[in-house]
């Protein structure tokens, strides 16, 4: 559904991402692993279309949606949940934004008329998580969505994500979590300082150790 | 077009929500722009000019009879120029260090001429290059006036004392002699006492017509001496606070603060708030974004200019100045005011753009608006190259603009010309502006 083709990013002089191909496939859940600074989030940011390449190409399947959860909070802290969500559902393209932005303020729980920047910080992930829903995805992109959140809330995240997966759709999620890994990922992408050292299922991943691709 | 319009209505949502921010962003840019009025107005109106006497005059001069009290001359011109007394080694000093704009020397044997009245002494005037200089030229210029105008009246007195001698007859001192004048009135008498005859009747006669000619002398004289008099009219005028000039300055100024600031500030805020990255996924291009950014200005511009002209035109009403406030002129206004704060934000977005984040970019237009302002303030006739700079940027035509949709008779020349650059303006910043995006994305 989504595919980078010796995708690179570089920041100044400092290389985040070396060239990198990768292709995500439809009703599939890949788990982008590593360690911090490895290029994960730069990765995802580049397949959401929210970073230019420095080099190589994104190509999408005609039509498909996506939805991207960065790692920190995207929306505006003076407009409420509410209104964050009426305003990106309308650039989304959503008909009944207003309808829609109001299932997802039920379903995640958020506070809806308060300015988000009052909110707590679970109560912004949320929020966070809400937005990337908007304008129904095909594919969702999460950069360690659960950081922040509650017991509960996530699995109330794992439920949407594994909805979705079902449905046909695919979600590439960055984790620290190996339990995750092994409860919603069937592949497995390992980025070390930029550079993808290891593609497969997630059978295959778990046959190397952990410990040594996290450091 | 309804991308941009989503986020505009979503920027002016969040400006509504800082009312002190937004009252800052309206009261601190009428404050400058009234202590600019102040220091334009008042500050330096009175240069330094050091009166050199090296002709030791007295307190009091005589001269054709009329008696001049030389400080209350000086007092005159002293409500434009501050003259210090100084000696002509002190004043060449002063003069070359920049302590007073100009020198204004009384020469050795000043009064001897003036009161002999066969040379027309001079006045030896100094002044430094640029600045103010010709405006301090202007000034003594009228105090040597104010002098002349004096002088000719005691001058036309004197005259007068020689003619009526003439009609009247009687004693007078001239070069120091004493003459017993016989005067054509006299001289009738006498002739009266002749005999008859065609030779008494013909001197008889011109005696007459010389007496009622050399009466008009005194008339005469006086138009000679001032063709063209000036008379102050006291009506009901526009003070120079409601001047045409300080209201397009106070509107421009207000919404170059404004608009700078504001578009600024909005596009940074859009990094800040990490927004950037999920705009750019295809729900709106980088160049609609500026467009919003570029719309948020000209709509805060127009909402707030109108509301000063307003107030301006309240208080112009309400003090019933003289040529009232031109109500009719301002949807010509509105439209410039939507215009400059068009191109304002489109240089605050390339500027918002360029400094990335919302407290530098904050600083960054604050630094910016002063030279800005103050490069559209410099005339242009006395630091060429601060009108050229001053012509990039859209303060300067912003004022004109103001200026010419307000208060001038026959406008639209000016307008039309204005709005070409503040167009061409808004349009060069606002390319350069969304080239500037891609830094908000690094």
């Amino acid at each position: 559904m989504v595919r980078a083709r010796g995708v690179a990013r570089r920041f100044g002089s400092q290389v985040a991402l070396e060239p990198t191909d990768i292709e995500v496939h439809a009703g599939e859940a890949l788990a982008l692993i590593g360690p911090n600074g490895a290029g994960k989030s730069t990765l995802l940011a580049l397949l959401a279309g929210a970073l230019e390449p420095s080099a190589g190409t994104i190509e999408r399947v005609d039509d498909v949606r996506v939805g991207w959860v960065p790692q920190r909070a995207a929306f505006y802290d003076r407009l409420t949940a509410r209104e964050n969500l009426e305003l990106f559902g309308r650039l989304e393209g959503e008909p009944e934004h207003a309808a829609v932005a109001q299932q997802l303020l039920i379903r995640f729980d958020v506070p809806a008329d308060r300015p988000t920047h009052t909110l707590s910080v679970g109560n912004r992930q949320r929020l966070n998580v809400a937005l990337a829903l908007l304008g129904s995805p095909h594919v969702l992109l999460l950069d360690e969505p659960t950081a922040a959140l509650d017991p509960g809330q996530r699995r109330r995240l794992w439920e949407t994500v594994t909805a979705l997966r079902d449905e046909g759709g695919s979600v590439v999620f960055a984790t620290q979590n190996l339990e995750e890994i092994e409860l919603y990922a069937n592949r497995v992408a390992v980025l070390q300082r930029g550079r993808l050292t290891f593609v497969g299922p997630t059978a295959e991943y778990r046959e190397l150790h952990a410990e040594e691709i996290f450091t | 077009m309804r991308r941009s319009a989503l986020v505009l209505r979503k920027d002016l949502r969040v400006l509504v929500r800082s009312p002190l921010l937004l009252g800052v962003l309206i009261a601190y840019p009428l404050l400058v722009a009234g202590l600019v009025g102040l220091v334009a107005g008042y500050g330096s109106s009175k240069p330094r000019v050091a009166l050199v006497d090296e002709d030791h005059l007295p307190q009091l001069v005589a001269v054709g009879g009329h008696r001049f009290r030389i400080q209350d001359a000086i007092d005159e011109v002293g409500k434009n120029v501050h003259l210090v007394r100084m000696d002509p080694v002190e004043a060449r000093h002063a003069l070359a260090t920049g302590r007073v704009v100009a020198t204004l020397t009384v020469p050795p044997g000043f009064l001897a001429d003036l009161k002999s009245g066969l040379h027309s002494p001079s006045l030896v005037y100094q002044v430094t290059r640029g600045g103010i200089s010709s405006r301090v030229t202007q000034q003594v210029q009228a105090l040597v006036y104010g002098l002349n105008r004096q002088l000719q009246t005691a001058y036309v007195r004197t005259d007068l004392r020689y003619v009526q001698l003439i009609v009247t007859g009687g004693r007078a001192e001239f070069g120091g002699r004493t003459y017993d004048v016989l005067g054509l009135a006299r001289m009738q008498k006498l002739l009266q006492q002749l005999p008859p005859g065609p030779q008494r009747e013909r001197i008889a006669e011109f005696a007459r017509i010389a007496g009622v000619a050399l009466a008009q002398t005194g008339s005469l004289l006086g138009a000679t001496a001032n063709p063209i008099g000036l008379e102050r009219a006291h009506e009901h005028s526009r003070s120079s606070l409601l001047s045409a000039q300080v209201q397009s300055y106070a509107l421009a100024l207000t919404i170059t603060f404004l608009a700078l600031l504001l578009a600024a500030g909005a596009i940074a805020s859009e990094r800040d708030e990490n927004a950037i990255g999920r705009l750019r996924r295809g729900l709106i291009s980088m160049g609609e974004l500026v467009s919003a950014k570029v719309a948020l200005a000209a709509v805060v511009a127009l909402a707030l200019g109108l509301a000063i002209a307003l107030v301006f035109g309240v208080i112009v009403e309400a003090g019933g100045v003289a040529g009232g406030e031109p109500w009719q002129r301002l949807p010509l206004l509105a439209v410039g005011l939507v215009v400059a704060g068009a191109a304002l934000g489109a240089l605050g977005t390339l500027l918002g753009a360029l400094a990335r984040e919302t407290r530098t970019a904050s600083l960054v237009a604050v630094l910016v608006v002063m030279p800005v302002v103050f490069l559209g303030l410099v005339p242009r006739e006395v630091v060429p190259v601060a009108g050229w700079l001053s012509d990039g940027l859209p303060f300067a035509h912003a004022v004109r603009y103001f200026s010419a949709s307000l208060y001038d008779a026959s406008p639209w020349g000016a307008l039309v010309r204005e709005l070409v650059w503040l167009v061409g303006l808004g349009l060069a910043f606002g390319v350069l502006a969304r080239l500037a995006t891609r830094r908000l994305l690094a």
